[in-house]
């Protein structure tokens, strides 16, 4: 059991997000960053889809009320576990009443913690993630608050030895001003300029960004094609509204909608958006499918890597 | 993409090849997303190529030879209490009165035609045509769960609070959707809707 003994501004229950439900109009929903929560799983030993906690906004602690293996990896965190510095992305081993302690998050957007077991809330739709808007999902379908205790999973069988660290060449590079993105749906309706627009102009996060979907701020890209008879977006996809201002599709979009989509963000990137505040500022670049099919199996290579040497340390 | 127009008949081959599709169970795929013009299949791309999967999803549409088989329609009926918010909105912009604009919403059975955007939000069809009126120029940050709406041709219940830019003319409390429930959305493709007025 771990007790949430001062809540952060923002903490749920997260996992690899749902499937075979979004024709019900449920999103995929789970982790902004499926990268980063699938790599601190795998550094305590848990499979890559158990649930563990999406944590933003700011400091904040929680108590373990059991022995466990814990690691936090995704945003950058100055924290302790009883009193000692807990490095990113390293098995760290917490004793029955220890407590977690995060000071703040000093770049990055969302800190995930895991801890062997995994988190034990119920299954909803094939997935123990929350999904605030509909309140249905992991922890009551609500962010967690002070006071509140979530159970723990069975612990793994093995364990990976206390230190056990991945390396940041392993993660995605978080400080990169490049996103990669692939044509989307609607590129044809899109001029060159449009395109130009798109790939050579700085675009910063607005404060209008959640899990539905990142705003971006930074020149207008026309869209003179209105509304289409609604599809299916999914995150990463981005949209161009009325006001010409992209709308980057997040964990939590909508499944189907109206505006078209000028491109997609390579879901090996999507990670690296993610994690973007609002104010900080990306640039995007196109590539092919092939070459974003690429990147996202070397993603997969790494988090396989990841789990291999986790479970041989 | 099954065609450029929308038409009844594009929507029933679409929900049809979605039926297949999940009749044939196919490895690596995670969802399958029915909508007007297109089916959207989402699969896992670093177990299976994009040649192998395209190939599988048609071979399924293929072996069914009669796409018109389907769970067998229901129909719902909501009672709403027109009092939107947009209700003397709607009545100005196409000239009819208040009671006239309910009547003629309440006065016609829709069909489902998909669901999505939110949990349980169902796009019914048609609107009477003289209550077609474009979205609001700037979407509500928040519509309240249980607003009824309208949009061009289309009438919809929000089943839970969102962002919204269509015309709210009245409220209801029916449960559209339900993760814990069997199935967990009220309404379903081809489902039969009628509104009845309740003060």
């Amino acid at each position: 059991m771990i007790t949430i003994t001062r809540v952060p501004p923002y903490l749920t229950v997260q996992n690899g997000g749902r499937r075979n439900s979004r024709s019900l109009g449920v999103p995929r929903g789970g982790a902004m960053d499926l990268f980063a929560i699938r790599a601190v799983n795998a550094i305590v030993g848990n499979s890559l889809e158990a649930a563990a906690l999406e944590w933003a906004l700011g400091g904040g602690a929680v108590r373990f009320e059991r022995d466990c293996v814990v690691a936090i990896g995704g945003a950058t965190a100055r924290a302790t576990l009883g009193g000692r510095i807990v490095p990113p992305c390293t098995a760290s081993y917490a004793r029955a009443g220890d407590e977690l302690v995060v000071d703040q998050l000093t770049s990055g957007r969302f800190l995930y913690l895991a801890c062997d077991g995994g988190i034990d809330v119920p299954i909803l739709l094939g997935s123990r993630c929350t999904y605030l808007p509909g309140r249905f999902g992991g922890y009551e379908g609500r962010t967690l608050r002070s006071g509140d205790t979530v159970k723990l999973g069975e612990r793994p069988f093995s364990r990976p030895a206390a230190g056990f660290h991945s390396g940041a060449d392993l993660m995605p590079r978080y400080d990169s001003e490049i996103v990669h993105v692939t044509r989307g749906t609607q590129a044809d309706l899109f001029d060159e300029s449009d395109w130009r627009t798109l790939t050579e102009s700085d675009y910063r996060i607005s404060m209008a960004s959640d899990r539905s979907g990142y705003k971006l701020e930074g020149p207008a890209i026309r869209n003179s094609l209105g509304m289409l008879p609604s599809e299916a977006g999914c995150p990463g996809a981005i949209q161009i509204p009325g006001d010409g201002l992209p709308i980057a599709l997040m964990a939590d979009a909508p499944t189907v909608g109206g505006y078209p989509k000028i491109a997609v963000i390579s879901e090996a990137d999507l990670p690296i958006l993610a994690q973007r505040r609002p104010g900080e500022s990306i640039r995007f670049q196109l590539i092919t499918i092939e070459q974003s099919q690429r990147a996202l199996k070397r993603r997969g290579s790494d988090m396989l890597t990841i789990s291999q040497l986790a479970s041989r340390s | 993409m099954f065609g450029t127009e929308r038409s009844a008949e594009l929507l029933h081959e679409i929900h049809s090849a979605v039926r297949a599709l999940e009749a044939a169970r196919i490895p690596n795929v995670e969802d399958v997303v029915p909508a007007y013009l297109a089916l959207t299949v989402f699969y896992d791309s670093l177990r299976v190529s994009y040649r192998e999967i395209s190939a599988a999803l048609l071979a399924a549409c293929d072996r069914v030879s009669d796409f018109g088989k389907g769970p067998t329609p229901r129909t719902h009926r909501i009672p709403v209490r027109y009092d939107g918010p947009d209700l003397d909105f709607v009545a100005t912009s196409t000239g009819l009165s208040v009671d006239e604009v309910v009547a003629r919403h309440s006065g016609r059975s829709y069909t489902v035609d998909l669901l999505g955007f939110v949990p349980g939000f169902g796009y019914l069809g048609e609107l009477d045509p003289a209550l077609h009126l474009p979205r609001r120029a700037a979407p509500r940050p928040r519509v309240v769960a249980g607003s009824v709406a309208i949009a061009a041709a289309q009438t919809a219940v929000y089943p839970l609070d969102t962002p919204g830019g269509w015309h709210i003319i009245g409220l209801m409390q029916t449960v559209m959707f339900d993760p814990t429930r069997s199935p967990p959305a009220l309404l379903a493709p081809g489902d039969t809707v009628k509104f009845e007025r309740v003060q």
